[in-house]
């Protein structure tokens, strides 16, 4: 632990904490969660079926990668997350720059996408499954519908928060409309666009869940719908655990690059 | 003397808001250094951006030698108070971004030019910096590089030291005049700092509260002559000077449209 670091600084308003007493504390907070978790569970104090400990869990995890092909599941929930994302993602950016740009298309648009934006993607279920049956297109549609008009809406917000000052300094060195957008408001608000980004990734997953719950015969939402018919709470959480660990690892990927792309910040 | 700028029976309108009510006529020579000086919110920004082509006139016209200004080109170089270097280039990346759109310069045309004016400001030896490890006063110099090397013979400049520490404003000021002279350039520099004005300018224009009228109208060079050293500003007609600008505005400020 480098720098000086004293204990009393933990306690210190605001105080700087060194990046591996973060990372040790994060640990150990963790750590404290689970084995109170796994004291509760041996102790007796809940009832294994509707409460197993962490360690029947990790164990039902660790059969389900061996019997039941639970990677391969997590892999196709992984793909239908990405597809659906950058599917979104790809509509999103250039339509919700157009929003900011042109005033005329931000009227016409803004009404369309905060009505759609605001119906709950559940409800929809019923009508995607009657336009596209059961199949991979059901899911597709229902996590694009719930990730493309939020995130029109916050592509939109970062192109307005571009300065103005640097849409002119372009403007006066000779630049053209589609030269301004391209070189210079887009670069601005990439960061903002990045961390946005890189919270709508996580809201697809819940989206994943319902509709792999609602009709799919893969995915992790059906492994764990699969295991709650049987009353199997430990395969359950693990299904739950290994979401939980992929969201983490992404979200920490996506930070870890967004510093190396953005040094300037 | 020829005209390099000129306004013509010039009036401007936001909606209903008059922001240039009285026809205003002006010429600017070439080379010189005019400096509009009034109350803030008063117009003279809006006419300094009408000249860049960032706003356009109600009426009537503003010709750059003789011609109408139309939009925005790279003849006509802005200096803004603040988001004035993109963050996400270094300070070379920053300067080259002036000619990036001009096809008629080759590339070595342009890494030479974007190292002369690097040099020329004193920031070759911060070139692959990122404009936020620099503080204000280089930031404000980046800028200025940047329409230098875009090859702007008209710069027009919207307080660009407002938000700079008084040693830094004169250093640059310094700086700023020493190039001007130099490179033989057509400045407009807007600001509501009657010091400021008194010292960089051959010729201040005073404006009264919005809708914006000229007060008055001062030849700085007939005054202090074309060389201004910081010594000068300790001295008595620098003082003079001020103190006379400095009663003008104070007039064209309390004074009700």
């Amino acid at each position: 632990m480098g720098g000086g670091f004293a204990l009393r600084d933990l306690f210190r308003l605001r105080a700087p904490l060194p990046r591996t007493v973060s990372a040790l504390i994060a640990l150990a907070a963790s750590a404290l969660v689970l084995a109170v978790w796994e004291g509760v569970a041996r102790l007796g104090l809940t009832n294994p079926v509707f409460f197993p400990a962490p360690s029947a869990v990790i164990s039902a995890m660790m059969r389900m990668f061996a019997d039941q092909h639970l990677a391969w599941n997590a892999w196709v929930s992984i793909l239908r997350v990405w597809s659906a994302f950058l599917l979104a993602a790809v509509m999103a950016i250039p339509i919700g720059m157009m929003m900011s740009a042109y005033r005329a298309i931000g009227a016409a648009l803004e009404p369309i996408v905060d009505f759609i934006r605001y119906l709950p993607v559940p409800a929809l279920v019923p009508l995607s499954i009657i336009w596209f049956g059961v199949g991979e297109e059901t899911k597709i549609f229902l996590l694009w519908l719930g990730t493309f008009f939020q995130l029109v809406l916050l592509v939109s917000d970062d192109m307005r928060r571009v300065p103005q000052e640097y849409i002119e300094i372009a403007y006066t060195v000779g630049a053209k409309p589609g030269q301004v957008l391209k070189d210079v408001a887009f670069r601005a608000m990439l960061p903002g666009l990045v961390d946005n980004l890189r919270i709508t990734l996580g809201w697809c997953w819940t989206y994943l869940i319902i509709a792999e719950i609602v009709a799919a015969d893969s995915g992790l939402g059906f492994v764990i719908w699969a295991a709650r018919r049987y009353m199997k709470t430990p395969e359950v959480m693990a299904g739950v655990f290994l979401i939980g660990i992929i969201g983490l690892l992404t979200d920490q990927l996506l930070r870890a690059a967004h510093r190396r792309a953005f040094r300037y910040l | 003397m020829t005209a390099h700028l000129t306004f013509t029976n010039v009036t401007k309108r936001f909606g209903k808001v008059e922001v240039v009510a009285t026809p205003f006529n002006l010429q600017i020579a070439r080379n010189e250094f005019v400096v509009f000086l009034g109350p803030s919110g008063c117009g003279k920004t809006t006419l300094m951006r009408m000249i860049g082509g960032l706003d356009t006139p109600s009426t009537e016209d503003i010709r750059l030698d003789g011609a109408p200004v139309g939009g925005p080109d790279w003849r006509r170089g802005m200096v803004f108070q603040s988001y004035s270097s993109f963050p996400w280039l270094t300070v070379a990346e920053n300067v080259a971004f002036g000619m990036r759109y001009r096809t008629d310069l080759s590339e070595e045309e342009k890494l030479g030019r974007r190292d002369h004016y690097l040099d020329l400001v004193g920031l070759y030896e911060f070139s692959d910096t990122y404009p936020n490890r620099v503080s204000g006063g280089m930031r404000q110099r980046i800028a200025i590089a940047r329409t230098l090397a875009a090859g702007s013979d008209v710069l027009l400049m919207d307080e660009p030291f407002g938000a700079l520490d008084a040693q830094r404003r004169e250093q640059l000021q310094g700086e700023l005049r020493r190039i001007q002279r130099r490179d033989a350039k057509t400045v407009v520099f807007v600001t509501h700092d009657v010091e400021e004005a008194a010292f960089l300018a051959d010729r201040v224009i005073v404006f009264s509260k919005r809708p914006a009228r000229i007060m008055a109208e001062i030849d700085v060079r007939a005054r202090l002559g074309e060389d201004r050293t910081l010594e000068m500003r300790d001295g008595a007609d620098f003082f003079a000077l001020r103190n006379e600008m400095l009663r003008l505005v104070r007039a064209s400020a309390g004074e009700e449209p």
